[in-house]
């Protein structure tokens, strides 16, 4: 039995060692107030600091208990649901689109009535075992397709077996990509496609099961892991189209007007306020950037080609808001569907959409910059070169004539072909997104290209420089730094 | 528990390659070990659990690809443990500022496996103890009350609690000292310091 004294003066050690963690308790000090051989009690103590809660280790045993059996009983693909909620789609011209969903999603037709004067009254596809109706857009009765209303706030969610194999069946089918297929924090992997007709789907394959408070754990973790600012700016893709035109304020009218674009930004020279120094529209996922022209920059419009659902009703209202007519709609037999107008500005836009089942314009987003050289092979190798651009596509005529190419670089698609006939160059303008400017810059100049100013930071929060290629486009090459409130 | 050879060791984790419910015996093998270097190296409890809890996830996740080269299971575990650590102070000071980057873990000072390897055993040791003299061990480091708290909660005076944390410390020592020299054959700390 220990004695009082003794109890009472291992106590005072205990105190002062479990008392703040800054506090210095040397151990003679700790000592002093008895004998020496309590000197080896005090390393007991020290290390007991750091003992483990009671219930810690029995918690942590049944959550890893719980895991283990969760991982045995492996994740289904597509999780079983029971639902009663079917969606109804409007969508404008519904007989292409059950065949679209057919091809792109292998979905089943169940049922179709048509009206009298040919609309779609009502129908209804099988997917993967889930329903979904359908009918063609009756303005008449307020039933409006996303085409009308300017996109559709629902999206879709399909589980499928193996989300990779479907988002290519649905690329090849002539979807477009919103946001690529990735394996998702919350134990999914999925990607999201947006149809001809303006729906959004996320096609979804599932991987893993957990607890909704380890997704909130996984979620809080990636957002600490993307918090740093991404060097493309939120919004943006690798390439954006920049227009420095005349008639700058006119054009986002008629682009609002004939495209459905959104503003998202415009500043414009102080005292002429009919001059923008820079503006950003947004149209389908693509952005476009633009500026009056000025003695500085002269005006160096752009080929823009314009993916659309339904290219003769989007050329009727380029046209019908003031857009020249340059080719008429017609069937391509590239696979594609489309006409070529110009605007006021001077910018030329081929409206299109890929025939069903076309490959070659399956990635594409809604705005894709087309360049033209007299010597395409050579605007390839500088694209390559300078930017580190990827030929992921080339038609060759008998001739040698390259009639279309396309090259990626980072996320971004540029469509490029020799100028002929009357699809002269244009020297254009772009904005490219990339990972080190300085770098970048250096290299597109060894590549050829002259300088139009070195790298700098721009009050913006970019740091951005400016090349001109030796075909007569404009690169200003930027880094996102930091987002800077407008 | 003593550590087991490597030949058991092996055996333990081929068992949980196969079937990760058997993943539960190599997290009593390693569960106070790992705890250990953890807290070692974070300052608030709270951390620490995060921590070890994050370690024997991600180890449970990933059993399938461990590879038996020789070295300890320990070690795979304690890579996962500092991994997750930095991790943890680079958010910390990415979401603090400089304040907490000033003042990072001193790694060198508590990478010292002996040390790892003795505060494990008395965590495990605490266990054995007699019933009270564990409760006042618990509540007194694992939970930072003060002996009047226990003695109020036990139902005991002050006085009462001390002699029961003077044993307990005294018992733990006693067996600690031994240990080393009696690696293989663990018997409970006796009842009478």
């Amino acid at each position: 039995m220990a004695n009082n004294t003794q109890s009472e003066q291992l106590d005072k050690v205990v105190s002062a060692l479990l008392g703040p963690p800054n506090a210095p308790v040397s151990r003679a000090a700790a000592a002093r107030p008895f004998d020496m051989s309590f000197a080896p009690v005090i390393e007991v103590i020290r290390d007991l600091k750091d003992l483990p809660r009671p219930d810690f280790k029995a918690r942590l045993k049944a959550d890893l208990q719980r895991r283990a059996k969760m991982a045995t009983a492996a994740a289904k693909p597509v999780p079983e649901t029971r639902t009663s909620a079917i969606p109804y789609l409007a969508v404008r011209n519904a007989a292409a689109a059950i065949d679209f969903y057919k091809r792109a999603f292998g979905a089943t037709e169940v049922m179709r009535l048509v009206q009298p004067d040919g609309r779609v009254g009502h129908a209804e596809i099988e997917i993967g075992g889930a329903k979904i109706y359908l009918a063609d857009e009756f303005p008449e009765i307020d039933f409006r397709s996303p085409e009308s209303l300017g996109g559709s706030p629902v999206r879709i969610h399909l589980n499928v077996p193996d989300v990779d194999e479907s988002a290519g069946r649905a690329l090849a089918a002539g979807a477009a990509v919103v946001r690529p297929v990735a394996d998702q924090f919350y134990g999914d992997r999925s990607g999201q496609f947006r149809d001809p007709f303006g729906y959004i789907w996320v096609l979804s394959t599932h991987k893993e099961d957990m607890s909704p408070e380890e997704m909130q754990r996984r979620a809080a973790q990636e957002s600490a892991a993307s918090s740093a600012v991404s060097f493309i700016r939120e919004g943006f893709h690798t390439v954006t189209p920049y227009l420095i035109i005349p008639h700058a304020a006119e054009w986002i009218d008629f682009v609002k007007q004939a495209f459905g674009a959104e503003e998202h930004f415009r500043a414009k020279r102080p005292g002429a306020e009919d001059i923008i120094m820079h503006a950003e529209v947004k149209i389908g996922d693509s952005m476009i950037e633009l500026a009056d022209a000025n003695p500085q920059f002269p005006a160096t419009p752009c080929t823009l080609l314009l993916r659309v659902g339904d290219p003769d009703a989007a050329y009727a209202r380029a046209v019908g808001a003031g857009a020249t007519v340059f080719d008429p709609v017609t069937d391509h037999d590239y696979g594609s569907r489309g006409g070529t107008v110009v605007d006021a500005s001077g910018n030329r836009w081929h409206i299109f959409s890929p025939t069903p089942g076309n490959q070659i314009f399956g990635a594409f987003g809604t705005i894709t910059p087309h360049l033209y050289a007299r010597q395409p092979v050579d605007l390839i190798h500088f694209l390559e070169a300078a930017f580190g651009g990827e030929e992921v596509y080339r038609a060759e005529m008998p001739g040698g004539g390259i009639p279309h190419a396309q090259v990626r670089i980072g996320d971004s698609l540029v469509a490029l072909a020799g100028g002929r006939g009357p699809y002269t160059p244009m020297p254009s303008t772009l904005h490219l997104y990339v990972r080190d400017t300085d770098a970048l810059y250096e290299r597109a100049l060894a590549a050829g290209a002259t300088s139009i100013q070195p790298p700098a930071d721009q009050p913006y929060g970019d740091r951005s420089a400016g090349v001109t290629d030796p075909f007569g486009n404009r690169w200003f090459i930027a880094t996102h730094v930091k987002d800077v409130a407008f | 528990m003593p550590p087991k050879d490597a030949h058991d060791e092996r055996l333990l984790i081929a068992a949980a390659q196969k079937d990760p419910a058997r993943f539960a015996e190599l997290y009593e093998e390693h569960f106070e070990r790992v705890y250990a270097f953890v807290a070692r190296r974070l300052r608030h409890r709270d951390d620490a659990e995060d921590v070890t809890s994050q370690v024997f996830r991600d180890a449970l996740a990933n059993i399938g690809k461990f590879e038996w080269r020789g070295a300890p299971f320990a070690s795979w575990l304690y890579r996962i443990a500092s991994n997750a650590i930095a991790d943890r102070w680079q958010h910390a000071a990415k979401e603090q500022g400089a304040a907490l980057a000033d003042d990072p873990p001193d790694d060198s000072a508590h990478a010292n496996p002996e040390e790892i390897e003795r505060r494990a055993s008395l965590f495990r040791l605490v266990a054995t103890l007699p019933g009270d003299q564990r409760r006042v061990i618990e509540m007194r480091f694992a939970e930072g009350k003060s002996i009047n708290e226990i003695a109020r909660e036990l139902g005991r005076t002050d006085g009462a609690v001390k002699q029961l944390q003077f044993r307990a410390i005294q018992n733990l020592r006693a067996s600690i000292e031994k240990k080393p020299r009696e690696r293989k054959s663990e018997k409970p700390v006796s009842k009478n310091g």
